[in-house]
C-alpha cells in the first residue's frame, strides 16, 4: 500500500473514510437487525414471560412464576412427550450411518454415480407433508409394507403400524431416517471430496483392505462432518417433524407420536393454553441451545475463511 | 439392510486378493514361465476384482435408488386411479386428478404459494445482502456481536416462538393477508442467509472495495455496483434454499394465512387431515405441490448443495 509513503496527507482522509465506512455498515445492517429483533428475539423473550403464566389468549394472563416449570416436569403427560423425543434419538445413528455407507458407495465413482446422487438427494426438495402422505400409505393397515410382508410369506406379521403407540413412533422414525438420507449423504460426500487421495493410495499400498481404509483412515478424517450432520439430524428430529406428525398420525394414537414440538402446537392452538404451550416451546429452545452450541462452535472455527 | 451389507461384500475378494501380491511380489516365484506369468495373472485378478466390486456397488446403488424414488413413482401411479382402482391396485383413470381439482382450489393455492415465496425471498435477499456486506466489509463498533446475535437466531426453533408470534401478528392485524406469514418466513430465513452472504463477501478482496471508494463511489454505491453483482452465486443459493423451505412449509402458513389464501402445501395437509378425501386425489395433489420444488431442485441443484455444505464452513 502507498499508505506509508505519504502519511501526513492520507491520514485525515482515511479517518473520514473510516467514519463513513462505519456509518454505511451500520445503516446497511439495520434492516436485518430490525427484522430479526422484531420477529425472533422479541418473541423468545415474550415466550419466556408467557411460560410463567396461565393464559388462554383471551382473558388476562394469571402469573404463576418459575414454579410453572416445576409442575410441568412433574406432569406425567409431559414426561411421556419427552420420552418420545428421547426415543426419536434412537433414529439418529441410522440417519447418520446409512448415509455414510451410501456416500462411501458413491465416492467409489462407479458408472452413473452422478445420476444416483441426484436421485438420492431428490427427496430433500419435497415437503414433509408429501412425504407424510406417502408414508401413511406405506404403513397403513392395507398399505405397501403389509403387502410386501405378505408377498415374501410373512403375512402373519401383518400389523397396523399406526394403530399402536410405539409402532407408530417407529413408523415416524423410519420415515424420518429415509428423509435425512439425501441431506446427510451430501454432507458426507462433501467431506470425502476433501480427503487426500494420496493418503488413501498409501494405505492401499500398505496392504489395508477397503474396509480397513474406511474405518481407520477415512472415518477419523470425517469427524467434523459427522458432528455437523449429527447436529443437523438432532435439530431436524426435534423441530422439523411437525408437518410429518400432523399428516401421518396427528400425534396419536394416544400420545404415541406427540413430540415436544407437536405438543406446543396442541397445547397452544388445539387446547388454547397459551401459557403452557409457550412453556413447552421454551423447554424445546433450551434443548436446541444445548445441541446448537456445538454447531456454533463449528461455525466459529471456520469464521474468517472464504468459501 | 441391503445397503448395509454391500460394502462388506467387495472387501471379501479384496482381502483374499490382498495376500496374493504379497506372495507374487517376493522373489519366491522363480523360473522363466513364472516370471512372465505372475504379472499377467496379477493384472487379471486386479481387473477382475475391480469389476466385481464395481458391479456390487452398482447393484447396491440401484437398490438405494429404488428406495429413494419409489414414493415418486407411487404418487404418479396412484394419482391416475379412482378409489375402486386404488383399492384393487389395478386399472388407471383420470379420476384422481378431476377429484383433486374439484376439492382443492389448486390454481389459487399455487398462486398463493408463489406470492408468499416471492415476497419472503425478496425481503430475505434485501436484508441478507446488505447486512452480509456490512458485517464482512464495513465493520463498526459492536458489529461482530450483532452478527453473532443474528446468526445465533438460527437456533430458535419456530415452535418456541409460535405462540408470541401469533399474539403479535393478531395485535397488528397481520393475519388477514399474506403479510404476517411473509414476515415470519422472512425472519426465519434471514439469519442463515445473512451468514451465507457475509461468508461470501469476506471472499471479496478489501482492495477492490477500497479502490471503488477511492474512485469516489460511496460505500452504499460500492455495495450496489460492485459487491452485489459479484455475489450472484450466493444470491442464487439463498433463493433456492429459501424457496424450497418456504414452499414446503406447513406450520407458518397453516396458522398465519387466511383460510382462502392458503399455500398448496397447507391446503393439501388440511385436506389430508380431514381423512375424508380419497387417496388418488391426495396423490395427485402431492405431485402438484412437489413438482415446482423438484424443478427448482433439478435446475439449481448445484446451488442447493453448496448452500447446504456451506453451513459447515466448507
Amino acid at each position: 500500500m502507498s499508505l506509508t509513503a505519504d502519511p501526513p496527507v492520507r491520514r485525515p482522509r482515511r479517518g473520514r473514510l473510516a467514519r463513513r465506512r462505519r456509518l454505511a455498515g451500520f445503516l446497511l445492517s439495520i434492516p436485518a437487525i430490525v427484522l430479526v429483533a422484531a420477529l425472533l428475539w422479541t418473541p423468545i423473550v415474550q415466550a419466556v414471560r408467557y411460560s410463567m403464566t396461565s393464559w388462554n389468549g383471551y382473558t388476562a394472563p394469571v402469573w404463576i412464576g418459575p414454579s410453572a416449570y416445576a409442575s410441568a416436569f412433574g406432569d406425567p403427560i409431559v414426561r411421556r412427550v419427552l420420552e418420545n423425543n428421547a426415543l426419536l434419538l434412537l433414529a439418529v445413528p441410522f440417519a447418520i450411518g446409512i448415509p455414510l455407507i451410501i456416500a462411501a458407495l458413491l465416492h467409489e465413482h462407479v458408472r452413473g454415480w452422478r445420476f444416483f446422487r441426484s436421485v438420492y438427494f431428490l427427496p430433500t426438495a419435497i415437503s414433509w407433508v408429501v412425504i407424510g402422505m406417502v408414508a401413511l400409505q406405506f404403513f397403513a393397515d392395507k398399505g405397501i409394507l403389509n403387502q410386501l410382508l405378505a408377498d415374501v410369506g410373512l403375512g402373519s406379521v401383518h400389523t397396523d403400524f399406526l394403530a399402536s403407540e410405539y409402532s407408530a413412533l417407529a413408523a415416524l422414525a423410519i420415515t424420518f431416517i429415509w428423509s435425512m438420507i439425501g441431506t446427510n449423504t451430501i454432507i458426507f460426500l462433501t467431506g470425502m471430496a476433501t480427503l487426500d487421495p494420496t493418503l488413501i493410495e498409501a494405505a492401499r499400498v500398505d496392504g489395508l483392505s477397503r474396509r480397513q481404509i474406511f474405518f481407520r483412515v477415512e472415518l477419523p478424517l470425517l469427524t467434523r462432518f459427522i458432528q455437523f450432520s449429527f447436529v443437523i439430524t438432532v435439530i431436524s428430529a426435534f423441530s422439523a417433524l411437525f408437518s410429518l406428525i400432523f399428516v401421518m398420525t396427528g400425534g396419536g394414537p394416544g400420545l404415541g407420536t406427540t413430540t415436544l414440538e407437536f405438543f406446543v402446537y396442541q397445547a397452544g392452538f388445539a387446547q388454547g393454553q397459551f401459557g403452557t404451550g409457550a412453556l413447552y416451546g421454551v423447554i424445546l429452545f433450551v434443548i436446541m441451545i444445548i445441541v446448537g452450541i456445538g454447531q456454533l462452535r463449528l461455525i466459529r472455527t471456520e469464521d474468517g475463511e472464504g468459501w | 439392510m441391503t445397503a448395509a451389507s454391500a460394502p462388506s461384500a467387495p472387501s471379501a475378494p479384496e482381502a483374499a486378493a490382498a495376500s496374493t501380491p504379497g506372495v507374487t511380489g517376493t522373489p519366491g516365484s522363480p523360473g522363466a514361465p513364472g516370471a512372465g506369468g505372475a504379472p499377467v495373472s496379477r493384472w487379471q485378478s486386479a481387473r477382475f476384482r475391480r469389476r466385481v466390486s464395481a458391479t456390487v456397488i452398482f447393484v447396491a446403488m440401484v437398490v438405494v435408488a429404488v428406495v429413494m424414488f419409489y414414493p415418486f413413482w407411487y404418487m404418479g401411479d396412484n394419482s391416475f386411479r379412482n378409489q375402486n382402482q386404488f383399492d384393487l391396485q389395478s386399472g388407471h383413470s383420470l379420476a384422481g386428478w378431476t377429484q383433486l381439482f374439484q376439492t382443492l382450489p389448486v390454481v389459487h393455492e399455487l398462486v398463493s404459494s408463489t406470492i408468499v415465496c416471492a415476497a419472503a425471498i425478496a425481503i430475505i435477499l434485501l436484508v441478507s445482502t446488505t447486512a452480509g456486506f456490512a458485517f464482512a466489509k464495513l465493520r463498526y463498533r459492536g458489529s461482530g456481536a450483532v452478527f453473532l446475535l443474528i446468526i445465533a437466531a438460527m437456533m430458535v426453533p419456530l415452535q418456541s416462538i409460535i405462540i408470541p408470534e401469533y399474539v403479535n401478528l393478531a395485535k397488528f392485524n397481520l393475519m388477514s393477508s399474506y403479510t404476517g406469514a411473509v414476515l415470519v418466513y422472512a425472519a426465519l430465513g434471514a439469519p442463515f442467509a445473512t451468514f451465507l452472504m457475509a461468508t461470501y463477501y469476506r471472499g471479496i478482496s478489501d482492495e477492490l472495495i477500497e479502490a471503488a471508494v477511492m474512485d469516489g463511489l460511496s460505500y452504499e454505491r460500492t455495495f450496489l455496483r460492485i459487491a452485489l453483482p459479484l455475489s450472484l452465486p450466493a444470491i442464487a443459493t439463498v433463493t433456492v434454499l429459501q424457496f424450497i423451505q418456504i414452499w414446503d412449509d406447513l406450520l407458518v402458513g397453516y396458522l398465519f394465512l387466511p383460510t382462502n389464501d392458503r399455500t398448496i402445501t397447507v391446503g393439501l395437509a388440511v385436506l389430508s387431515s380431514g381423512r375424508t378425501t380419497g387417496i388418488p386425489p391426495l396423490m395427485a395433489g402431492s405431485l402438484v405441490s412437489a413438482i415446482p420444488a423438484i424443478i427448482v431442485y433439478l435446475i439449481f441443484q448445484r446451488y442447493l448443495i453448496r448452500g447446504l455444505t456451506l453451513g459447515m464452513g466448507k
